[in-house]
Formats: structure tokens, C-alpha cells, sequence
């Protein structure tokens, strides 16, 4: 039929690559398994978005109408970001819906904590217990004592608003052991804390990561980059080990860990010294003059004398310096940077771990690298790299929820001022540091036990009597932290829960929609729901619904002020239905659905749940030149570096992403723009409304030596190693497992299942002739773990690295039985040995696949071993190790783990050591520089430091 | 297995009997047995998507749109331009196949399996390497041998070797069946053995009959689908040399059944006659075997001109040593004539067996399986294949040991054969 859509496939032939959209209710499909017999199939076909990574790819589920069963997921052709292609683990999704081994009840802890055993419960018992619990908290004024603490949010604030109601600072999540540093480096330039590199329009790529940003926006972004190469675009590849992505390299690095940031200030320098970069933007955008002011109050106050002074600054960083600090070829250094001079504008670049991730002032390597785009202008430009923000829509919410009037010093430490974000893989250490205790703990896709590092010490936290009251594990699966629950509640994977969310794929606004796609494809058959409960598996339920619930039952009479939050609008007093709740949403507070919905006779809630995405905007451009509207204008006052303030009130967002917020003037002025060649323009959200080459925040706040782009020596710098002392990159990722919640995938788990020791054959040698299968020992500062060596040229001489996502473990019988080994674990005072008993092999279930399972190795767990290494500025964990690897010893065996947790305790303390705490060095008696991003930002007074 | 109109190779699982002849002769391994419904199954381009006016489900999810399909012979694709503008390699073009998926920018290391060497320890990057006694990974056990990179596989999917020990089972049984009766009847004819002997009167209808059931049984209980073991008689298609073996064993055991009736009425006559057809048919049951392995294209080791005799040879070994045990057993006069049999036989086997492994081999894929056999994975039945057939040799003055060792020999070497041969990886 020539009038429905057709969806216009790569191979650029009549063939489409989706059912048209008109046929999304009813359509015909020949069953693959039964062919060549046409055995047809009518499926109700629904969008939803993957849940297994922050891209949120979108997905359409294929649901059978007869049986009601989710056949498959195929991409989404109307998505913006993943434009209908995903990543292994998009598909994989079906292999999580119909896990054997998923949770689909409520369980309550029977024994004790750790102990293994476990009794179904209601949701009701669940739900009464947790909330008389934190509303005793509330009401006794313990709200510190409450935490939510999240790893894969898949949302935009709809947590944070809960905490928010309940008035409690005790949002928590996992950015410190991901993208912390990143953060940091980003934000000290623009505010802005992400990156949003438009890879498509780019002419030069510089990705300092693997597999594309090292498991973020790993689809979408693919996408684009390899749509520029093909375009004749260049890649730059900075990756210290032999990835899929410096394989596309056209100049693949592996320079010496932690090295990156001189070299990138090298290129910086010879731009500037050549004369080969956007000298209009950075006279325009930069806050050189504010540099000058503060650091070379000597010189004239020009451009021409900020270019010497920069020359200054950086004059060590030679690419002879460089080139022996990296251990890299100079010609090179010398190629890359001609090729980046040549980008102009057209350069995109992106680091969001890896390198940052690895080092102590890794954050420096994400800001030099953002030297460079700010350099070349290459700032919200095509082809160059955009503030997220702007790339990002936030719709404003049914409810708006208040400001905590708290401040957690367990997530927010004082020690830890400047960090992007909470403290969260100190929990263990700051309880026990500051004599505080959780009443109601909740960990959400988190994995703290496994994934963070110190994982023993998480142990000990849960089983030492009185630290933490509740544990509630919201989780469909099993995981190494929930075995050290009192509560597991099984929540919906992404087919099974409701969420928005919108994030930064190029230079566009998109909003996407999950939904339960059982529960939608039934209410187009015309049934009604209430509960998502009733469609989805088992007893398995979703959290938006969920806290709709436990927020009533905190706060019955809505005498606390909670419960107004959860109410209806339309009907005073009822319970807030999720239909409403996005209802209300898409009618309102996102531009251009409800007319886009009404042309095709649709309400937006309706066109949502037909489409699972939206673009709001595209070609965002360039925000901060625009001017500021007359009307902005009012009583406006300027400083001496171009910062103009006004009195005007500020107009209500439509977008209400989150934004830094730079402070008011000494009279009270919001800052409204910056002054620039005499017009007033937006800017950016920084102190100075510029792009902060000099960050006053960092030498205000006691890291003047750090006030500019620098190089910080990696812990792991050769200086800092000792003799024979190896490297250790434990964060390289896989783009086909996503931490530890793609486990329950048995397509991705035999894909890869173990994580053996990258070892290069010159180390192989050295170290006494070690074969690929051969069992090393790697120790580390707090303990040590074997493995299997995996000798490969594709990693650094004197660099080690062992991948993430593998080594998972059960206790007893109950876990993951595709990809848990089965492990024995011994305490001896501070002293933990966990040994293998045994690996993974075929079992009988209803799933005739799992007697197929051919794999039993699945890896060695060694984030156990690494110390907590909090960044002093970012408080990004530092994952690099400093390691000893050597043959295993006798009497060591696969799988051997060790851990000292006093040995972790003292790596705290020395790291803690580092740090320049607020209480000593805030300028102004705060805890945090109020303008900086924070989740669930607590109300101005709570900034204030303790007299 | 048919082929559509449109090109793509497709199979009618209702039909399949699950006989793997085609998995071992695809040279891209691209057909394996669905452990759901036991037939064969291959990429078959998403027909069934196809048939709805779909792009296949590799095509539309790629990220990076790295897979795309068309009509060759439309110039307006953007197949055609790629595949008739730019460099395109295709795997194995030496079989001759006219494979129409093409590669564009893929390393000679990626395209060849045994460009690369296969890693240690059983191990990959990121996962084990499957183990298990049909499990064929790829990359060069030894060295990365036709490749000027230097690669090391860090990834690969295991395939599974298709004719297991039970082909290798039926194949020494088959050469039992057929040189019991053809090593009787040519003796026989050259006046070795009197035609009333116990021995063609009863061992010869009777032990080859045992073992060409044997044949029978053990090849059914190979195939996938043994309850459709019928439909190589009925869905044949001409050009297979299984199809062409079944109708010749089916022929071959009616010569028997004749014969046998023959002994019970105790007509000569009709057995001399019948062995007008006997002879070649029994023949044929042997060397068939040859043109069935050299069939599989896929498995350049058995693209060997000298297996139809060699099968010959061993026929005559199998038939004369189970000759000669009944001759001693029950002290008949052929006995002598019959060990001298058995000691020429063997000697003519070895130096068939010296011939093909000591002139070297004409293609990388050979020369590895040769190495398996030899040295590698299969060289403990290899040698005491080749040992037990010398042994035989002496038979004239060992009787049972030699007949004994002979006859295990026979089967172990089959069996490296057999199994060597399809341990080259081929994808």
C-alpha cells in the first residue's frame, strides 16, 4: 500500500526495514522457526527503550496477540537517537525477560543477613514495613538515615523528585566509579558536566576511550562516527590496549597510562605557537582576561599578552616532553596535531572514563582534551562538541517537589567539596568514619558489592550489626549485593516499567518513553490496568508506581506534606495513576507533541505509547551566542570581566534540565549574560559566563595550582610504581555486557563469559615464560587475585588489563546460574579468602538452552582487590592499579581471592589524606561552590558549613 | 536443500534427514543442525522476511549499516556499485561455489581461518573456547601459516564437526560387508576356494549380511532424523553419493539375500550368476565411500584421487582377515591362501598409506588435516592404525594376532581419517 510509511533500509532497495507504522497493531509475521512452512503470526507491535545502558536505544517489542507473549525486540525506526539499529544487548533483552533464573516475587530474608535463605512474601508486608520505617525516620528527624542508591538510573528526576518529597538529601548513586572525572573536567570549563559530540559532521574524531566511549552511547554514537568515516573523516584514538574502536583508527595511540593530558597539552601548545587555532573565539569565549587578573597581574590586560602568557604556562610541554613522557612516537604527535589543526570547527572529541577513570587528575585529561575543541571553537558547532544540556530535554513534572532541607555528609563529605558527584563508594568507610548508620537502605541496579571497589568492605558493612537497619534490594535479578538483602523486590526490566528520559545522541532534543509493553499491547486489545503488575511477569512490578505507593503509605493522612506529591490533579485526594502522571507531561510540558499527537488523532499520552520517542528540537546551534532579549534586561549591572546581572526575573524554562547556577551579585542580580565586542549574549552557566580556562572555583577553593588546564602524574605515573610494579586497566568494557545486570542474558554471556589478564609477550617473557591459560597472580595494595594470562600484543609493555563485567559468584545455589561460579568465602578477622568451588555448567529448566550451555569458566572477580581511590578533587575512583604480576604460586589455585580490609582502611586514610576538606579551604564557610551541578540540590541554607 | 529462484539456498527441514553430507561439504561451515528440530539450517538471507518485503533482521540492526543485501545485477543498487566499483574479496573463491556475499576492506586474516593463529589454553579475549570432541575452532593450531600479519584469533564461534565415530564405525563396517563377499567371490573365481566351501556357502552371505546391516543401523542411528531414513529412497536427489551409496547397499544387500537363498538350497549356479552383479556392486559398496568424501568439497584431504582404490585395498584386508579366521577356526584348506592374502593386503595398504602422507599435500587446508592425523589430535589412532596393519604383514605366521590387530587397525585409521579430515577449520 503506497500510502503507508515505508522505512527505507541501509541496503537502499524496495525492502523496507520495518512494518510500516500503519500496521503496528496487527501485524503479519512469518515465523522464522517453522519456515519454510508460512506459518503466520499477529503481533502487536510496541515501542519501548533498552534499559541495559544510559543510550536508552529504542526497541519494539513484537508481542504474539494469541499468546500474548513478547516473540522478540527489534529496533525502533522512529527514534531519534538509535534511528531503529541497537547493540547485542538490545535484542538480548528478550533472553532477560524470560531469565530462569529472575526474581518474580517478593522475597524477605529468612536467617540471617548474607545467609542465603529466603521466604516469598506479598508486596504488601514489603511496602507496610519500608515506609512505617523511613516515616518513623522522617518524623524523628533521621532523614539522613534514609538512602536511595542508584546505578543505571534510566530516568530523568523522577527519583530525585521522590527524595525531594520526602525531604531527603539521600539520593546516592554510581557516578564516582564511572564518569566523575570526566565530569569534572567538563564542568570546570563550561559548567555543563557532559559532552554531546556531533560525530556525524565531524572532519576530525578525538576519542580518548574504547569501543566508543567505553560503554556509553555506544550505538548511536557508532553510528555517527562511522557514518564521518565514511565521509572521509579522520579518527584519533587514544587507547592504552588493541579495541574494536582503535581498530578504526586512523592514528591509534597507546601511550604510557595517565600520560594523556601532557600530551594533549603539547598539541595545545604548538596550536597556539603555530598560530593554528579559532584565535576570535577564544578572545571571545575564553576568560583569559579573569586568568590575567588573577595569575599575571603584571601584564597588560590583552589578548596578545594572554597568548604569551599562555606560551608561558606551558612552555615545559614540548612534544619532546611529551613524546617521552607518553612513550610515543613524536611524528606522531606532530600528525595528530596537524590534523586537528586542520578540523576548524569540525572537530568532535569525547572521553568519558578510560583515561580519565583510570588516573589520579584524570579530570585533567577530560579538560585538556576539552582545551583542544575550545581551542579551535569547536564548541556547539557542526561537527564539534556541545554541552549536553542543550542536547537534552527535561519536561516539567505533574509535581514539583522541594528542596531537601538536608545535607548527607555520607554521600557529600566534607573531605570531598568538589566532587561530580556523591561519595558513593565511601559508604563503607564515611559510616564507619563518621559513627552514622542507615536506617533504610536501598540499592537500585547497583551492584555496589561487585562492581564498586572494596567490595569486602561492603560486605562487612552489611553484616556489622546496627550499620545498616533495612536493606532493599530493587532488582529483577540476582546480584552479589542482594544476597545482603532483607528485601529483594523484583522491579521491571525495560519492557516491563514506565520511565522518560532524553539524552545527548547529537545536536538534538529527544524524549523517550518506556513503557510495560504487555501492559499496552493488552490495553489496545481493551483491557484496563491499574497496576502494572497485572501484565507483567510474576509478580514484577515497576518503580514509578512503586513509590507512588510507598510515599501513601509513609504519609497516610498527608500530614507530613508528602503525600500531596503523589495525589492527583485531576481527582483531589486519589492516588496519583501513572496514566496521569505522564499524561499530564506529554499534554503539557513538551513542545510540539500535543500537536503532532492531535494531527494524527491521538492524545500525547496515546502518540507516546505508540512511538516511544519524540524529537523535540533539532540543530539546538549555538546557545551561547545568542543575545539576551531586552526583556531580561532590567537594572543590570556588569563586572570588570564582562558578567552581566540583571534584576529581571527569570523566565519559567520549558526545559527544565538540570543547569549549574552561577551565584548572584554581591546586590542580589541573577547573572543573566556575558558582554561581548559590546552585545549582551547568553553565554555559559559558569561563574563568569565564559568558557573557564581559568576555573576561580578550583583556586578559590584551594587548588590554585590546578586553576588551569594541567598535568597531574598519574598514581600510576613510572615514578610512582615500584620496582617491577605493572599497570593494571581494569575498566576496559565490552560493548556486548553492561556491568552487572547483562549477566541474565544467555545470548551476550556466551559471547563472553571470562575475563583473563591481557599480557604482552615481552612481559610474558620477562615474567618467566607465561603462556596464554597459564594461572598469574596479580597483588595488589590490599590484596591479590589468579587468573588466567591471555598474551596478546594488544596491550602496552609494562601495562596489565583485565576486563570488567566477568567473574561473577553465587554463594550457595541461588544466583545466576549461566554466569555465576559457585564460591566459598572465609574470614579471618580482617582477612577474606574467597576460593572457587565451581563454574558454571548446563542445567535442566523450562528453557531447553540452558542444557546447552558449553562454557564453565566465567572469570575471575577482581575489583575485590582494589583499594577505594578517591580522586582529592573529583572523587572519581581511580581504577588503575599499581599491581605485582607473577606466575601463581603454589597452592594458588583459579579463582583464588585474598583481601586485607585493614589494608583497605589504611588505602582510605591515605588517599583521604589528599584531599583539601571544605571545612579548611571553602572560601565562603560552604560545603560545595553552590553554582555546581549536584543531584537532588539540598535548599541554599543546608550549604552552609556546620559553625 | 534447494535454491530459490532468487539465489539463496534454503532447506526443507520436513524433509531433511539430518545425513550432515552437506555441513561437510559447505566450504564456509555455514550449515549446522538446529538442536531444536535436529535439520539442517543455514543463513538463508532471511527468507521469510524476504517474503514480506523485509530487509534481513543482520541488516536493519547493525549500527554502523555494515551489512547490506541487493540485486547484483541491477546497476542502480548500491550493491552492484560497491561489489563492481570497489575491491571485494569473498571467502574460498578455489571451491569454485560462485559465492555471491561479498567483502568490502576485510583482511585476508578475517577471511581465511587458518591465517591466524589459534591462541592456548582454550582460551579467547573474552571467552573459553569450546572444547569437546567435534568441536572445531578456528585459527592455525600451530603458527599463523598463510598470512603475512601475524595474527592471533582473539574471537571466534566454534563449529561442529559433522560425521562423528559413528560414520567412522559404518565405514569400516561397510568395508567388512563388502570384502567378505568380494575377497570370497574373487578367490573363488581364481580357484582359491571351491565354491561348496563353508566359507561361500555361510560366512560370505552371512557375514557380510551381519555387517552390512550393521552399516545399515549404525548409519541411521547417525542421521538426525533416523525416522526419516526412508526418504533417501524416496526425496532422493540423483547427483549425492549418499543417495547414490544407499541405492547401491540396497542393491548390493539383495545380491546377499540371493546368495544366502542360494546356500539353502544349495544352488551354485545362481551365486555364480548373481556374482555378475555381486562383484561390482560389492565393489562399489567400498569405494563409493571415496566419491562420497571427495563430494564434500569442503575438505580438501579427501579431494584425493587414490581413495577409491585405497578402500579397495582395505575392503580386501577387512574381507580376507575374516576369511582367515573362519579358515583357521575351521581348519578349511583356504586358510594359507587366505593369510597370504591378508599379508599382501596390509603391505599394499601401507604403501598407500606411505604414498599419501609422505608426498605432501597440495593445499594448506590438507597439509593441517594431514598434520591432525599424523601428529596431532588424531595421531593416537593414526599410528596404531598403521602399526596394527603392518603387524598384519606377518599374518602367515601370527594367524590371530595379526587378523586381530589388523582388523582394529583398520577401524582406528578410519577413524583418524575420517575425523582429521574434517578438523580443518573452515570459517
Amino acid at each position: 500500500m503506497s500510502d503507508q510509511t515505508f522505512y527505507q533500509g541501509p541496503s537502499k532497495i524496495h525492502l523496507a526495514s520495518f512494518p510500516p507504522k500503519e500496521q503496528w497493531n496487527d501485524w503479519v509475521e512469518i515465523e522464522s522457526k517453522a519456515w519454510p512452512k508460512r506459518e503466520e503470526h499477529h503481533y502487536s507491535l510496541v515501542p519501548t527503550t533498552c534499559f541495559n545502558c544510559e543510550s536508552a536505544c529504542g526497541l519494539l517489542a513484537y508481542i504474539d496477540k494469541e499468546t500474548g507473549e513478547i516473540r522478540k525486540f527489534e529496533g525502533n525506526p522512529e527514534h531519534p537517537g538509535s534511528r531503529g539499529r541497537n547493540c547485542a544487548k538490545g535484542p538480548a533483552t528478550i533472553n532477560q525477560v524470560k531469565d530462569v533464573d529472575r526474581i518474580p516475587f517478593p522475597l524477605k530474608r529468612a536467617g540471617e543477613r548474607g545467609g542465603g535463605e529466603w521466604v516469598q512474601i506479598g508486596w504488601d508486608e514489603a511496602l507496610d514495613d519500608i515506609a512505617s520505617r523511613i516515616r518513623r525516620a522522617i518524623v524523628e528527624e533521621r532523614e539522613n538515615e534514609i538512602m536511595y542508591h542508584v546505578g543505571r538510573p534510566g530516568e530523568d528526576g523522577y527519583t530525585e523528585r521522590v527524595m525531594g518529597a520526602w525531604g531527603v538529601d539521600g539520593h546516592n548513586s554510581h557516578t564516582n566509579i564511572c564518569s566523575s572525572a570526566a565530569r569534572a573536567g567538563y564542568a570546570f570549563w563550561m559548567g555543563i558536566d557532559r559532552p554531546s559530540p556531533d560525530h556525524a559532521n565531524a572532519d576530525v574524531i578525538f576519542l580518548i576511550s574504547s569501543h566508543l566511549e567505553a560503554g556509553h552511547y555506544f550505538n548511536p554514537h557508532a553510528q555517527r562516527i562511522i557514518e564521518a568515516k565514511a565521509a572521509g573523516a579522520k579518527i584519533i584514538v587514544f587507547d592504552i590496549r588493541l579495541s574494536n574502536t582503535a581498530t578504526h583508527a586512523d592514528y591509534w595511540l597507546a601511550p604510557q597510562p595517565g600520560s594523556e593530558a601532557a600530551i594533549l597539552l603539547a598539541m595545545a601548545r604548538n596550536l597556539v605557537e603555530t598560530g593554528r587555532y579559532n584565535r576570535e573565539f577564544v578572545r571571545r569565549w575564553w576568560n583569559w582576561e579573569e586568568y590575567l587578573a588573577a595569575e599575571r597581574p603584571e601584564l597588560p590586560r590583552t589578548f596578545e599578552s594572554f597568548e604569551k602568557a599562555f606560551l608561558e604556562l606551558y612552555a615545559g610541554f614540548t612534544f619532546e616532553y611529551a613524546a617521552k613522557e607518553a612513550g610515543v612516537a613524536i611524528e606522531q604527535l606532530r600528525e595528530i596535531t596537524d590534523l586537528v589543526a586542520g578540523a576548524g570547527t569540525r572537530l568532535s572529541s569525547h572521553n568519558w572514563r578510560a583515561a580519565a577513570a583510570g588516573h589520579r587528575g584524570g579530570w585533567q585529561v577530560s579538560r585538556t582534551l576539552f582545551l583542544l575543541n575550545a581551542l579551535m571553537g569547536a564548541i556547539a558547532t557542526e561537527g564539534g562538541v556541545y554541552p549536553n544540556a542543550w542536547n537534552k530535554f527535561v519536561p516539567k513534572p505533574i509535581h514539583a517537589t522541594p528542596h531537601p532541607k538536608r545535607w548527607n555528609t555520607v554521600t557529600w563529605p566534607d573531605q570531598y567539596p568538589l566532587a561530580y558527584h556523591e561519595m558513593s563508594f565511601l559508604l563503607p568507610h564515611l559510616l564507619r568514619e563518621q559513627n552514622r548508620k542507615l536506617d533504610v537502605y536501598f540499592t537500585r541496579v547497583y551492584n555496589p558489592v561487585w562492581t564498586n571497589p572494596d567490595g569486602m568492605s561492603w560486605i562487612e558493612m552489611f553484616k556489622e550489626a546496627g550499620r545498616i537497619g533495612l536493606h532493599v534490594a530493587l532488582t529483577p535479578t540476582w546480584s552479589e549485593t542482594a544476597y545482603f538483602a532483607d528485601y529483594i523486590l523484583p522491579m521491571g526490566l525495560g519492557p516491563e516499567r514506565h520511565d522518560i528520559h532524553s539524552y545527548e545522541t547529537h545536536d538534538a532534543q529527544w524524549l523517550g518513553f518506556r513503557q510495560p509493553v504487555v501492559r499496552t499491547a493488552r490495553e489496545r486489545a481493551g483491557e484496563t490496568f491499574t497496576d502494572s503488575r497485572e501484565a507483567n511477569p510474576g509478580q514484577v512490578w515497576e518503580e514509578n508506581e512503586f513509590w507512588i505507593e510507598v510515599s501513601w503509605r509513609i504519609d497516610p493522612d498527608g500530614k507530613l506534606g508528602i503525600r500531596k506529591y503523589f495525589e492527583s490533579k485531576k481527582k483531589p485526594g486519589e492516588k496519583l495513576t501513572i496514566d496521569e502522571y505522564y499524561g499530564f507531561i506529554f499534554e503539557n510540558s513538551v513542545p510540539g507533541l500535543p500537536d503532532k499527537a492531535a494531527a494524527e488523532g491521538l492524545t500525547p499520552l496515546a502518540y507516546m505509547r505508540k512511538y516511544g520517542a519524540f524529537e523535540v528540537a533539532r540543530n539546538i546551534g549555538a546557545q551561547h551566542e545568542i543575545p539576551v532579549p531586552q526583556a531580561e534586561l532590567e537594572d543590570i549591572a556588569t563586572n570588570d570581566f564582562g558578567r552581566v546581572y540583571t534584576r529581571a526575573a527569570k523566565p519559567g524554562p520549558e526545559n527544565i534540565v538540570p543547569l549549574p547556577a552561577p551565584e548572584d551579585d554581591p546586590d542580589g542580580r541573577r547573572p543573566a549574560g556575558v558582554q561581548i565586542d559590546g552585545k549582551i549574549l547568553r553565554g555559559f552557566p559558569t561563574p563568569s559566563g565564559k568558557l573557564e580556562f581559568y576555573s576561580s572555583t578550583l583556586a578559590t577553593w584551594g587548588w590554585r595550582e590546578y586553576a588551569t588546564p594541567q598535568y597531574i602524574k598519574s598514581h600510576v605515573h613510572p615514578d610512582n610504581l615500584a620496582p617491577g610494579q605493572m599497570v593494571l586497566n581494569p575498566i576496559f568494557r565490552l560493548p556486548t555486557q553492561i556491568h552487572t545486570r547483562s549477566a541474565n542474558a544467555k545470548w551476550l554471556d556466551e559471547l563472553a563469559h571470562v575475563n583473563p589478564l591481557w599480557l604482552h609477550p615481552s612481559d610474558a617473557e620477562r615474567l618467566g615464560g607465561i603462556e596464554t591459560g597459564d594461572l598469574v597472580r596479580v597483588t595488589t595494595e590490599v590484596g591479590y587475585y589468579v587468573l588466567k594470562a591471555w598474551v596478546t600484543e594488544g596491550t602496552r609493555p609494562g601495562v596489565v588489563a583485565c576486563s570488567h563485567h566477568m567473574g561473577r559468584w553465587k554463594l550457595g545455589e541461588t544466583g545466576q546460574r549461566q554466569m555465576s561460579a559457585t564460591v566459598g568465602l572465609q574470614k579471618d578477622a580482617s582477612r577474606w579468602t574467597m576460593h572457587r568451588k565451581s563454574g558454571v555448567g548446563p542445567f535442566e529448566s523450562s528453557d531447553p538452552d540452558t542444557q546447552r550451555i558449553w562454557w564453565t569458566d566465567v572469570g575471575v572477580h577482581q575489583n575485590l582487590t582494589f583499594g577505594v581511590q578517591p580522586d582529592p578533587i573529583s572523587g572519581m575512583q581511580c581504577w588503575h592499579q599499581a599491581v605485582t604480576v607473577e606466575k601463581a604460586k603454589p597452592g594458588d589455585s583459579y579463582g583464588t581471592i585474598f583481601v586485607d580490609t585493614e589494608k583497605s582502611r589504611a588505602c582510605y586514610a591515605k588517599w583521604r589524606d589528599m584531599t583539601r576538606p571544605a571545612s579548611r579551604f571553602s572560601p565562603n564557610a560552604t560545603r560545595r561552590p553552590w553554582w555546581f551541578l549536584r543531584p537532588l540540590r539540598p535548599s541554599k541554607s543546608e550549604y552552609k558549613l556546620p559553625v | 536443500m534447494y535454491r530459490r529462484p532468487d539465489g539463496i539456498v534454503d532447506f526443507n527441514k520436513s524433509i531433511c534427514i539430518g545425513c550432515k553430507a552437506c555441513i561437510a561439504a559447505c566450504p564456509y561451515d555455514a550449515i549446522f543442525i538446529n538442536p531444536r528440530d535436529h535439520s539442517a539450517e543455514k543463513c538463508n538471507f532471511c527468507a521469510h522476511r524476504l517474503d514480506m518485503n523485509l530487509e534481513p533482521a543482520c541488516v536493519v540492526v547493525c549500527p554502523t549499516e555494515a551489512i547490506i543485501i541487493g540485486d547484483m545485477d541491477d546497476p542502480s543498487t548500491k550493491v552492484a556499485q560497491i561489489i563492481n566499483r570497489t575491491p571485494v574479496s569473498v571467502r574460498r573463491p578455489e571451491k569454485e561455489t560462485h559465492p555471491k556475499l561479498f567483502y568490502r576492506g576485510a583482511h585476508q586474516a578475517t577471511l581465511d581461518p587458518i591465517a591466524a593463529r589459534r591462541p592456548g589454553g582454550g582460551l579467547y579475549a573474552w571467552a573459553t573456547q569450546p572444547q569437546g570432541p567435534n568441536e572445531v575452532g578456528s585459527g592455525h593450531p600451530l603458527s599463523h601459516a598463510n598470512s603475512s600479519a601475524a595474527a592471533l584469533l582473539s574471537y571466534d564461534v566454534s563449529h561442529k564437526a559433522p560425521w562423528d565415530w559413528r560414520v567412522s564405525l559404518y565405514t569400516w563396517t561397510k568395508s567388512l560387508a563388502a570384502g567378505i563377499y568380494l575377497a570370497a567371490v574373487l578367490f573363488a573365481i581364481f580357484g582359491g576356494v571351491a565354491w561348496t566351501s563353508p566359507l561361500m556357502r555361510w560366512v560370505v552371505p552371512i557375514g557380510s549380511g551381519v555387517f552390512l546391516g550393521l552399516t545399515g543401523i549404525i548409519l541411521i542411528a547417525d542421521l538426525e532424523h533416523p525416522e526419516r531414513f526412508y526418504m533417501i529412497f524416496t526425496k532422493h536427489q540423483w547427483r549425492s553419493w549418499l543417495v547414490r551409496g544407499a541405492f547401491i547397499i540396497g542393491g548390493y544387500s539383495l545380491v546377499l539375500l540371493v546368495h544366502f537363498l542360494a546356500s539353502l538350497s544349495g544352488n551354485v549356479v545362481i551365486q555364480q550368476r548373481v556374482a555378475i552383479a555381486g562383484v561390482p556392486l560389492s565393489l562399489m559398496t567400498a569405494v563409493y565411500t571415496g566419491y562420497l568424501f571427495a563430494q564434500a568439497k569442503a575438505r580438501d584431504l579427501w579431494q584425493n584421487p587414490l581413495l577409491p582404490p585405497h578402500l579397495f585395498v582395505q575392503c580386501m584386508l577387512a574381507g580376507a582377515c575374516v576369511l582367515s579366521a573362519f579358515a583357521i577356526a575351521f581348519d578349511l584348506p583356504s586358510r594359507d591362501a587366505l593369510l597370504w592374502l591378508v599379508s599382501l593386503s596390509a603391505l599394499v595398504q601401507l604403501l598407500f598409506v606411505l604414498a599419501e602422507f609422505t608426498l605432501g599435500h597440495p593445499t594448506a587446508h590438507a597439509r593441517l588435516a594431514a598434520h591432525q592425523m599424523i601428529a596431532g589430535t588424531y595421531r593416537r589412532w593414526f599410528w596404531p592404525g598403521v602399526i596394527g596393519v603392518g603387524i598384519a604383514i606377518f599374518a602367515p605366521w601370527l594367524w590371530w594376532g595379526a587378523i586381530v590387530v589388523a582388523l582394529i587397525g583398520l577401524f582406528m585409521y578410519e577413524h583418524s581419517y575420517v575425523q582429521a579430515g574434517q578438523s580443518v577449520p573452515l570459517a
